[in-house]
Formats: C-alpha cells, structure tokens, sequence
C-alpha cells in the first residue's frame, strides 16, 4: 500500500479535501438528475389542488407534507429543481460567454476600444448585483428568459474584467507577437491562441457564477420577481410558506434545504475545481 | 499631499460613476419595453389612453430631454410620485434611508471586526480545527441566501425559543431603536451573511503575510506571538481588507433587500420590493439611484480609510 508510506501528518488534509469533493460531486450530481427529471420522479402533480389534504404535516404518502392548497411539498421540491438551476447555470453561461468575447477584445486591443469597453463594465458594475438584477426583471417582465438576461447582465461586467485582466498580461507574450508576424487574423489570435489560455480561468469562474447565479435566482424569486404561481420555484416556495412558518415550518425548511444543498455542492466542487486548476484565490462571486 | 490628491480624484471619480448609474437607470426604465404609461394602466389599456397618459406624463418628448428633467429634479431632491400612492417619492425616502442605513451600519460596526478576528484566528494555525470549523461556517453562511440564514434564526429564536420577535414591522417613521429587540434577529443574519467572505479573505492574507521574511524575523528575534500579529501583521493587512469591504457593500445592500422584507423592517429595500409589485416605477427609479449612491460612497469611504490606514501614503 503506497498510503503508509506518506507522511502521517498528511493524511487528515487529504481526508477532507476527499470529502468535500465526494460530496461536491455528489450533490451537484443529484441537482442535475433532479433538473433533468424532478417532474418525472415526482409521486404527485406539483401543480394540482388537492383540497381533502391541506396543511398536513409530513407522513408516509406526503413525506415532506402538504402546502395550504393541499399540494405536495416533496414533490413540488423535485420539481422546482429544474425552474431554480436551469436559469441559475444558462444565466452563468451567458454572463461568462459574453464576459469572455467582451475581456478577449477589450483585452487585446489597447486604447479606445478597451476604454469604451471597460468603462460601460465599470458603469454596470456601480449597481449591486441583486438592484440591478431586480431593476431589469421588472421591466422586461416576469418571465424565465428575462431573468436569466437580468443575471447574466450582472455577471458579465464581473467575467469581463478578469477575463480583460489576464488577457493583458498574455497579449505581450511572444506566441501572440509570433502569430501576429505570421499574418493571422485577429479572430484567430483572439479565439485560437488566447481564448485556450485564459480557458481554465474561465471554468473556474463558471463554476463560481452557478453558484451565485443559484443565490441571485433563489433570492429573486423569494422577492416575487420573475417567476409566477404555481411554479414550484424553490424561492417562490419559500415566499408563499413563509406566512404558515409557525404552523407548517415544512413549507419553508425543504425548499431552503434544497437551495443549500444546491449551491453547497457548487462551492464545494468550484473549490475543488480551483485547486486542480491550480488558480489563485478570487472567491469573489456573490 | 499625495493623499489630498488621491481623495479628490476619488470624489471626481465618484461624480462619473454617478452620472453613469443615473443615465443607466434612466436608459433601463426608459428604453425596455413596458414602459409607465402601461404600468398606470394595466395591460388591457386601449392604445388611446396609453398615448393619452404618455402625454400627461410627459413621455412623448425627446429621450435626452427627459432625463435631464429628472436628473435635474432628482438633484433637487424631488423624485416625481408613487404610482401606488400618488404622493411625493422624497418624504417618504427620508425615514427608510435612516432606517437601512441603521441597520447596515450596525452590520459593518459588528461585522467588520469580527470578521478580521476570525480570519486572523483562523490563520494562526491553517488547517488547525479552529480553521477547519471557520471555514465550514464560512462556506455555509457564503452559501445559503439571507432569507434561509433568516428563516433558520426565525424557527430557532422566535418560535421554538420563543426570545425574540420574528418580525420587525413598524411604521416607517417609527424609531427603530424605540425596539432594539426587533433590531437583533435582522442584524444577526446580515452579519452571518458578511462574515464568510471577510474572514476567508483575511485568512489568506494573514496566511501570506505571517508567512513574509519580517514576520519571521520578528518571531526569530523573540517576539511574543501576539505582538507579531497585533503590531507587525496587521497593520499591513487592514488597508487591502477595508479596500475589499469596500467592495463587498454592494452584496450588504442586497442583503438588506432581502432581510427588510423577510422581516418587514420598513426601510429602502422593503419599499422598492413593494414597489416592484405594483411596478411602481418611479419608486424603483429613485430608490436604485439612491442604493448606487450608497454603494459608490461606501466604495469611496473605503477606500479613502485604506488609504489613511497605509503609512507609505499618508505622509
């Protein structure tokens, strides 16, 4: 066995890295079959009233009980996967792509083109990140779409910027200069010789936006904006159980243990992606 | 000198940024479809009273006329009317600011230091227990969302242990501290909130500056321990650390939004929450304007204390 030959005092860091991955692989693992198919799991509608079974606490046939219209909570949590991570993950590949295109070329080509880029990035990020959010939904409308737009839009000002900043420092390296005496275009450059450089970057700050998109998504919801009844949002959830808390706590813990656990598993696999990647710090994703 | 100019070129800064949020907050109301004449009306208006109302409200005339009348006006301190209530927007603005600026100042007060003991704590001794149990806190409080943090502390103090009250409703011009029980819960989960980011970033740096030449020699020479940190780590560590609480108020303003309305505390966040479900737009327009201006000159205090915390450039 190769693991008696470490040095004993080793062996608990590992231990717990393990851990955390495992249970990061896990649980994101579980979100995404959820996201794919909650609905089909589901024993009961997550839709329909079921007047007879109204407000029961958890049981056999309900096992996280039933909401005021007699709705099963387990289920509703099941399906809520999909309307809570779905916008959280398309919003953090927006917000990364267009990042991504916008640091590249803004990146690449000093002067007016990076100042005009950079100072509309600085003029969306003087917002905070859930006013801004908050401030596009309601003018587009509540609908999925528009809120995958209005987290996407804070998120790319932020990729952009790291993007920008890496890709400065490349684009004085020789292979650039080496491909630009060769004749190539700029798309090649930006695309071909940079765009694979900055690629670990990039993954890891995905990782990072799922998590937040998760926190921006839920939280939205919890504030009403976006998404309509009788979608079984997990935010949403929340915001209708709330007021049946003393009562029913059930309609409130499983949604709010669903969103922990869903974005638990993002930070613990994010983390674990960044030390493979062997990047610096720069947790910054909220 | 050197400082003076910082600060002044800070402050010209700040003027930009502002200008730059107000014509964004006035290009994103104005230019996205679902405009406020069918926000007055509802969806099933005729195109006739939509061009009517459009007329009342001034809508019909040039963009950059436009915002300049409510840049104008704004600085003057009227913000037009609530469509919900048709009163002016500045009276009612006046109470809830005091009353969010109270709650996020007592967050920073508390939270800030905590935050950097924490992280300090935990770096004494990286991948100690102490650490171990810090970071597994600060994962879970980055995590979760305020409202669940919240819900969590509602289920625990104010109804299993009945100690506190769940809910901090009260009228808007009420003083907050007239209650200051009302005060704890609200405080409490935006501090959880704040601590997780602060402490890890603290962490690192004091991991990386405990780990530089003079911090050894100064153990080497017999330094107490203690000493080192207080008097020789610190005082390198606190500018980069207030710079990035700086940057971390913009997430503390989100935080307020969600934690006044999960406990019906009546300040900024409530009322835009409110005001977003009667898409009451010039209440969303004014209060975004005043939580970027807060955010900016939170960002400019910041950054203005890092500096006069760093001895090279206070001179």
């Amino acid at each position: 066995m190769s693991a008696t030959t470490l040095p004993a005092r080793r062996a608990p860091i590992r231990l717990r890295v393990g851990f955390g991955e495992a249970a990061g692989f896990l649980l994101v693992g579980a979100m995404l079959l959820l996201m794919a198919m909650g609905e089909w799991i589901a024993p009961h509608s997550a839709t329909a009233f079921n007047p007879m079974h109204t407000l029961e606490a958890p049981s056999f046939s309900f096992p996280f009980g039933t909401d005021e219209f007699g709705r099963d909570v387990f289920s509703r949590v099941l399906a809520g996967a999909r309307p809570t991570l779905l916008l959280a993950i398309s919003a953090a590949a927006l917000g990364v792509v267009l990042g991504t295109v916008t640091g590249l070329t803004a990146g690449y080509r000093p002067g007016a083109v990076d100042e005009t880029i950079m100072r509309v990035m600085d003029a969306l990020m003087s917002f905070p990140g859930l006013i801004l959010a908050m401030l596009v939904v309601v003018m587009l409308g509540p609908a999925a779409i528009n809120v995958v737009t209005a987290i996407a839009l804070v998120f790319w000002p932020r990729s952009a910027r790291l993007v920008r900043a890496v890709v400065v420092d490349l684009a004085q390296r020789e292979f650039i200069e080496a491909a630009r005496s060769r004749g190539e275009t700029s798309r090649f450059i930006l695309f071909r010789e940079l765009l694979p450089n900055v690629l670990p970057i990039i993954v890891v700050d995905f990782s990072l936006r799922v998590t937040s998109g998760i926190l921006l998504a839920a939280s939205l919801a919890y504030l009403g904006i976006g998404v309509t009844p009788p979608t079984p949002a997990w935010g949403l959830m929340v915001r209708d159980g709330q007021q049946f808390i003393e009562i029913a706590p059930w309609l409130v813990v499983w949604p709010c243990l669903a969103i922990a656990l869903a974005s638990i598993g993002t930070v613990l696999l994010g983390e674990r992606l960044r030390h493979k990647l062997a990047l610096p710090g720069g947790g910054r994703a909220r | 000198m050197q400082a003076l100019g910082f600060i002044l070129r800070r402050v010209a800064l700040l003027a930009v940024v502002l200008l730059a949020v107000s014509v964004l907050t006035f290009a994103i109301v104005n230019v996205l479809p679902g405009d406020v004449a069918t926000a007055v009306l509802g969806d099933m208006a005729t195109p006739e009273q939509v061009t009517a109302v459009r007329a009342a409200l001034g809508l019909d005339q040039p963009l950059a006329e436009r915002y300049l009348r409510w840049l104008w006006a704004a600085l003057q301190g009227d913000f037009g009317r609530s469509l919900q209530h048709g009163q002016a927007i500045a009276p009612m603005l006046s109470g809830r600011l005091g009353n969010s600026a109270i709650l996020g100042l007592i967050t920073l007060g508390i939270a800030a230091p905590l935050a950097v003991a924490l992280g300090v704590v935990a770096a004494l001794k990286p991948g100690g227990w102490l650490d171990k149990v810090i970071g597994a806190i600060a994962v879970g409080a980055y995590a979760l969302p305020e409202y669940v943090i919240g819900l969590l502390f509602i289920l625990a103090f104010s109804i299993w242990l009945p100690l506190l009250p769940g809910s901090s409703l009260m009228d808007p011009n009420e003083n907050p501290f007239s209650r200051p029980e009302a005060l704890v819960l609200p405080i409490a989960v935006l501090i959880t909130g704040m601590l997780a980011f602060i402490s890890q970033i603290t962490r690192a740096s004091m991991i990386q500056v405990m780990g530089s030449a003079y911090v050894r020699t100064a153990i080497l020479k017999g330094v107490p321990r203690w000493r080192v940190v207080m008097k020789h780590a610190l005082p390198n560590l606190l500018p980069p650390t207030i710079a990035e609480i700086g940057m971390y108020f913009g997430y503390v303003i989100g935080g307020l939004v969600v934690v006044e309305t999960l406990f019906s505390y009546s300040g900024l966040g409530q009322m835009v929450t409110n005001a977003v479900s009667y898409r009451d737009v010039p209440v969303i327009q004014a209060v975004v304007l005043l939580v970027a201006a807060a955010y900016g000159i939170g960002n400019l205090i910041a950054d203005v204390a890092a500096l006069l915390m760093n001895p090279r450039l206070r001179s």
